[in-house]
C-alpha cells in the first residue's frame, strides 16, 4: 500500500464531505458532512506520519488535536441548533435568513 | 580656573533665564541682584583667568573642545566624518576681553538698578543685559566659529531687544528695525565667509582653521574673499562705513543698556572677530588694506558727524563709531596689538562716558546739550569721572587712552603717513568735540533754569559704578602698558611663510610701504621679538601730536565754555554749508533711504510691468487659451467620454440586476459555494501548474 | 494480501458509507452511516498503525460524536422531513465543485504513488504522551481550554429561554 491510496481516499472523503456541505438542507446534515471532512484530514494526518516521518509522532498527535477540536465544534454546534430550532421551530437552512437584506 | 571658562557664559545665560522667567514683573523685583551676583561670579573667574595669563604660569592659548556631534556622510562614493566640536578657546586678547565685559557689565547692571527704577519692564531689563554678557562671553571665549556666529547673531537679538526695550514708543521701534536689518546685511558677509572656511577647511575649529592658514594651503584670492566676508560682517556689528547709520539711532534704548551693548562690548565685537581671524587677513594682505581704510574713512566721518550734534547720547554714539574706526584702522595697518589695546581702553573710558550722559541725562530729563550747562556745580562727582573721561578719550598723556591711540599712530605712522595725518586730524576732532560736550554740559550758565533747579547728584548706585569706571579709565593704560604686558597679552598672531607659490600669495605687495611691511614683519618673526618694536613715534611727531591735542582743547574751552558763545556761532555762521553736510550726516542716511526710495519705485515699476504686460499678455492670454481648450474638452468629454462612462456603468447595473434574479440572497450555504468556488478554482489553479 | 484486502474493504465501507451520509433522504440513516463511516475510518487508522488514534477515533467519534448526533437528530426530527427533499437545488454546481477540486487534491495523491511504508509501525503512545507533556505542552493545555469554552457555551446555548 503506497500513501497514494490514503491520499486519495481522503480526498474523496473531503469531496464527498464539501459537497454534503454544499447541498444539505438540514444543519444536523451539514455538521456530519463536516465532521467527514474532519476525519479526511486526519486520515491524511496518519497517513504522512507513518509513511514520511515513521521515526515521529507529530501527525498523529496533530490529529488527536482536531478529533478534540471537532468535538468541541459538534457540541457547540449542536447546542447552537437547539437554540435555533427553539426559536425559529425549523432545522432547514434556508430558513435562517434573519440576515437577509 | 582657565579649564572652566565655559562657566562664564553659561552662568549668565543661566543667570538671564531665571530672571526671564522666574518672578512676576515688578518695579522693586529682587531678581535683579541675581543677575548681579551671576555677574560678579563672572569677574571674578575672569579675573582669575587675566592673573594666570599675565602674572601666572598659565600657558596661553588654551583650548578645550568637547564633541558636539559626528556625522557620517557618503558623497559621490567618498565618505566623511565630520566631527563637529564646542569648546573654550582662550588667548591674550580673550583674558583681557572677559576681565573687559564682566566688568563693565556688572558696573552698568549696579547702575541700572537705579536707572531702571521704576519701570514696567525692570525685571525684564536685567534678564537682557544678562542674555547679551552670555552670548558676548560665548562669542570671547568659544573655539568654533560656529559658536562664535550663534553667539554673534544673539548679540545681535539682544541689541535688537534693548534698542527697542520702550517700544511703546515709535522711535525706538524704528531705531531697532534699522539696527536689526543694517546688522544683518553685515551678517550676511560673514555667514559666507564661513561657508567658504567650511568648504575649504573642513572644520570649524579656530585652531585648525589657523594651522591650515600657517600651511599656506588657502588660496591668497580666497583668502581674501573671506576676509572681506568677514570685514563685512565686522562693519555691520562694529558700525564701520557705510553701515555705521544704526548706531546713533540705536541711542532710543536705556542708556545704561546703550553703555553697555552699543559703546563698549558688543560694537567691539566686530573688532574681536576681527582679531580672532587675524591670520585670515595676514594672508590677504588686499584685505588688511581696506580694513585699514575702512576704519580710517569711518574714524573721520563720524569724528566730523559729531562736532555738530546736539545729543548727549547722539554725539557719544558718533564718537563710538569714530574710536572703532581707530580700531579698525590699527588692525588694517598691522596694528593688532595697538587695536586690541584701544578696544580694552575704550570700553571703560566709553562705558564711562555714557553712564555719566545717563546720570546728566537721570538729573535733568533731557538729551539736549543746549538745555545743560554748569551742572558743576550740582553734579560734582559726575562732573570730575566725565573729566577723566574726557581726557582719557581725548589722548592726554598719562590716562588710559593715550597709551593706546599714540600706540595706533605708531603704527599707522610706520604704514602710511598719508593715513597718519588724517588720522592725527581724527584724534584732534575728537579731543575738540568731547570738550564741547564737556563743557557744553558742564561748564558756563544754567541755560535752562528749571532744569537747572531740578538737577542733583545722582545716588552712589550711579557714582560707585562711574567712580570705578574712572580709576580703570584712568589706570588701564598705563597699567596695561607697563612692563610689556599689552604686548605680551595682545601679541600679534603669526603666520609662517612657506616658500614657494603661497609665500608668493602671500607676499604679493600692494604697494611699496606693504611690501616694506611684509618683509619687515617677516624679518621681526625672524628674529623671534614677536611684538615690532618701532611702535613708537618719532619724538617730535609725538610731541606734536600731544601740542595739537592740547590746542585742540584750548580751542574748544574758548569757543565753549559761555556764557556766550559767539565764537561758536561765528564759526558756524562762516562754515555754514560744512555744518549742514555734517549735521544731515554726509548724507549717509539720505543715501540709504534714497536708495530705498529708489528700490521702492523700481519695484512699483516691475509692478508695473508685472500687472500690465507680463499678466496681461502672458497670463490672461495663457489663460483664454486655456479656456478655448477647456470648452473643447469639454464637449468631448460631454458627448462621447461620459455617454462611455455611463454605458458602463449602466452595463453592470444591467448585469448586476440580471445577476440578482439569479441569485438568492441570505443564503449560507450560497455564501458557501461562492467560497468553495473560489478555493478549488485557486487549489486547483495552484496545485496543477 | 491481506493488508491490500483490508485497505480496500475498509476503504470501500468509508467512502460509501460516507455517500450515504450526504445522499440519504432520511436524517437517522445519514447519522447511522455517519457511525460506520468514522468506524471504518478508525479501521484504517488502526491499518496505518495508529494505534492511539484508533483508540480515540473509537473512544471520541464511534461512541461520542456519532451518538450525540443521533441523538439530536432523534430529538429534533419531525415525522415531516420524511417526506422532504433533504438535498438543494445547488447540487449541480456542488458536484462541478467537487469535480474541480479533485483535479488538485488528486494530482498531490498521485505524486505520492511510489511511497511505500520502509519501517514496521510501532506503538506510538508513549510518544505522544511525552510530546502532550513535554514540547507541544502549550497546545495541549489550549485544546483543554478549549474544551472548557466548548462546554460553557454548550450549557448556555442550549438552557432553555426561560431558564437564561
Amino acid at each position: 500500500m503506497t500513501l497514494a491510496h490514503y491520499l486519495t481516499v481522503a480526498a474523496l472523503l473531503f469531496l464527498i464531505g464539501l459537497f454534503g456541505v454544499l447541498t444539505r438542507r438540514n444543519v444536523i446534515g451539514i455538521l456530519m458532512s463536516i465532521e467527514l471532512m474532519f476525519n479526511a484530514a486526519n486520515v491524511n494526518l496518519a497517513a504522512f506520519d507513518r509513511f514520511l516521518h515513521p521515526e515521529g509522532v507529530a501527525g498523529t498527535t496533530l490529529a488527536l488535536l482536531i478529533i478534540t477540536v471537532a468535538a468541541a465544534e459538534v457540541v457547540v454546534g449542536l447546542a447552537l441548533l437547539m437554540a435555533i430550532h427553539r426559536n425559529l421551530g425549523t432545522a432547514y437552512v434556508e430558513d435562517f435568513n434573519l440576515l437577509k437584506g | 580656573m582657565i579649564e572652566h571658562a565655559y562657566l562664564l557664559p553659561l552662568i549668565a545665560f543661566f543667570a538671564s533665564l531665571v530672571m526671564l522667567f522666574a518672578g512676576k514683573e515688578d518695579p522693586r523685583s529682587p531678581l535683579p541682584w541675581l543677575g548681579i551676583g551671576a555677574m560678579t561670579a563672572c569677574l571674578t573667574i575672569a579675573v582669575s583667568i587675566f592673573w594666570s595669563a599675565a602674572f601666572g604660569g598659565g600657558v596661553l592659548p588654551y583650548e578645550r573642545n568637547w564633541r558636539w556631534f559626528s556625522l557620517a556622510a557618503s558623497i559621490g562614493g567618498k565618505s566623511f566624518i565630520v566631527d563637529m566640536s564646542v569648546g573654550t578657546l582662550i588667548d591674550g586678547p580673550a583674558a583681557v576681553t572677559l576681565v573687559v565685559v564682566t566688568l563693565v557689565s556688572l558696573m552698568v547692571q549696579i547702575y541700572s538698578v537705579v536707572y531702571m527704577h521704576g519701570d514696567t519692564r525692570f525685571k525684564r531689563y536685567f534678564a537682557f543685559v544678562s542674555f547679551f554678557t552670555a552670548a558676548m562671553l560665548g562669542l570671547v571665549v568659544s573655539s568654533s566659529l560656529l559658536v562664535t556666529f550663534a553667539c554673534w547673531e544673539l548679540m545681535g537679538l539682544s541689541s535688537y531687544l534693548l534698542i527697542g526695550f520702550w517700544f511703546e514708543r515709535e522711535g525706538p521701534c524704528e531705531a531697532q528695525k534699522k539696527a536689526f536689518m543694517t546688522t544683518k546685511l553685515g551678517d550676511s558677509g560673514l555667514y559666507l565667509a564661513l561657508l567658504l572656511i567650511y568648504a575649504k577647511v573642513g572644520s570649524f575649529q579656530l585652531s585648525q582653521i589657523q594651522q591650515f592658514f600657517d600651511n599656506g594651503f588657502m588660496p591668497a584670492t580666497v583668502a581674501t574673499v573671506i576676509a572681506v566676508g568677514i570685514l563685512v560682517g565686522a562693519a555691520g556689528k562694529s558700525a564701520q562705513a557705510p553701515l555705521f547709520i544704526w548706531l546713533p539711532d540705536a541711542m532710543e534704548g536705556p542708556t545704561p543698556g546703550s553703555a553697555l551693548i552699543h559703546a563698549a562690548t558688543m560694537v567691539a565685537a566686530g573688532i574681536l572677530l576681527v582679531s580672532k581671524t587675524y591670520f585670515v587677513f595676514l594672508a590677504s594682505p588686499s584685505a588688511m588694506e581696506a580694513a585699514g581704510w575702512m576704519g580710517l574713512i569711518t574714524a573721520f566721518l563720524a569724528a566730523s558727524m559729531a562736532l555738530v550734534s546736539f545729543d548727549i547720547k547722539r554725539v557719544l554714539a558718533f564718537s563710538t563709531v569714530s574710536q572703532l574706526g581707530f580700531m579698525m584702522c590699527a588692525l588694517g595697518v598691522g596694528g593688532f596689538t595697538s587695536g586690541l589695546f584701544h578696544l580694552t581702553t575704550h570700553a571703560f573710558f566709553k562705558a564711562l562716558l555714557f553712564l555719566g550722559a545717563g546720570s546728566v541725562i537721570h538729573a535733568v530729563h533731557t538729551n539736549d546739550l543746549r538745555r545743560m550747562g554748569g551742572l558743576s556745580k550740582k553734579m560734582p562727582l559726575t562732573f570730575l569721572t566725565m573729566l577723566i573721561a574726557v581726557l582719557a578719550i581725548s589722548g592726554v598723556p598719562g590716562l588710559s587712552g593715550y597709551y593706546s591711540k599714540d600706540l595706533i599712530l605708531a603704527d599707522v605712522w610706520n604704514h602710511d603717513h598719508a593715513m597718519f595725518w588724517i588720522l592725527l586730524f581724527t584724534a584732534l576732532m575728537t579731543a575738540f568735540y568731547m570738550f564741547r560736550l564737556f563743557f557744553l554740559a558742564f561748564w558756563g550758565d544754567d541755560r535752562d533754569h528749571e532744569k537747572f533747579s531740578h538737577a542733583h547728584e545722582s545716588p552712589v548706585l550711579i557714582t560707585g559704578p562711574l567712580v570705578i569706571l574712572a580709576v580703570f579709565s584712568a589706570l588701564a593704560g598705563a597699567g596695561l602698558d607697563h612692563d610689556g604686558l599689552v604686548s605680551k597679552l595682545l601679541a600679534k598672531p603669526t603666520i609662517s611663510v612657506m616658500p614657494g607659490a603661497t609665500a608668493a600669495a602671500v607676499a604679493v605687495p600692494v604697494d611699496g610701504a606693504k611690501a616694506e611691511t611684509a618683509g619687515h614683519e617677516a624679518r621681526g618673526e625672524s628674529s623671534g621679538r614677536g611684538e615690532r618694536h618701532e611702535s613708537h613715534l618719532p619724538p617730535w611727531l609725538h610731541m606734536t601730536a600731544i601740542t595739537l591735542v592740547l590746542c585742540s582743547i584750548t580751542l574748544s574751552f574758548f569757543m565753549y565754555r559761555g556764557p556766550t558763545y559767539a565764537l561758536a556761532d561765528a564759526v558756524k555762521a562762516n562754515l555754514a554749508p560744512i555744518c549742514t553736510l555734517l549735521e544731515r550726516r554726509w548724507y549717509f542716511d539720505d543715501f540709504f533711504y534714497g536708495l530705498v526710495a529708489l528700490a521702492d519705485q523700481a519695484a512699483a515699476l516691475a509692478f508695473w510691468i508685472d500687472a500690465n504686460v507680463v499678466d496681461r499678455v502672458f497670463v490672461d492670454g495663457w489663460g483664454l487659451l486655456m479656456l478655448i481648450f477647456a470648452r473643447i474638452s469639454d464637449a468631448f468629454d460631454n458627448i462621447f467620454v461620459d455617454s462611455a462612462v455611463d454605458g458602463v456603468g449602466s452595463l453592470g447595473n444591467d448585469l448586476g440586476v440580471g445577476l440578482r434574479s439569479l441569485v438568492k440572497e441570505g443564503q449560507v450555504q450560497e455564501y458557501l459555494m461562492y467560497a468553495a468556488i473560489s478555493f478549488s478554482l485557486a487549489a486547483t489553479l495552484i496545485l496543477t501548474r | 494480501m491481506l493488508e491490500h484486502i483490508v485497505f480496500y474493504s475498509l476503504s470501500t465501507l468509508v467512502l460509501v458509507c460516507a455517500i450515504g451520509v450526504v445522499t440519504m433522504r432520511n436524517t437517522v440513516h445519514s447519522a447511522l452511516c455517519l457511525g460506520l463511516c468514522l468506524a471504518g475510518l478508525a479501521g484504517l487508522f488502526a491499518s496505518l498503525g495508529a494505534d492511539f488514534l484508533f483508540a480515540a477515533q473509537v473512544m471520541v467519534y464511534v461512541s461520542g460524536i456519532a451518538v450525540l448526533i443521533i441523538f439530536t437528530v432523534m430529538l429534533l426530527g419531525r415525522a415531516s422531513d420524511l417526506h422532504l427533499r433533504q438535498v438543494n437545488d445547488q447540487w449541480m454546481a456542488a458536484l462541478l465543485i467537487c469535480a474541480v477540486s479533485s483535479e488538485g487534491l488528486l494530482k498531490i495523491a498521485r505524486f505520492f504513488s511510489g511511497t511505500l511504508a520502509t519501517t514496521a509501525a510501532k506503538p506510538a503512545t508513549r510518544d505522544i504522551g511525552r510530546l502532550f507533556l513535554g514540547e507541544w505542552m502549550i497546545p495541549f493545555e489550549l485544546v483543554s481550554l478549549v474544551l472548557m469554552a466548548a462546554l460553557l457555551g454548550a450549557i448556555f446555548f442550549s438552557r432553555s429561554e426561560a431558564s437564561r
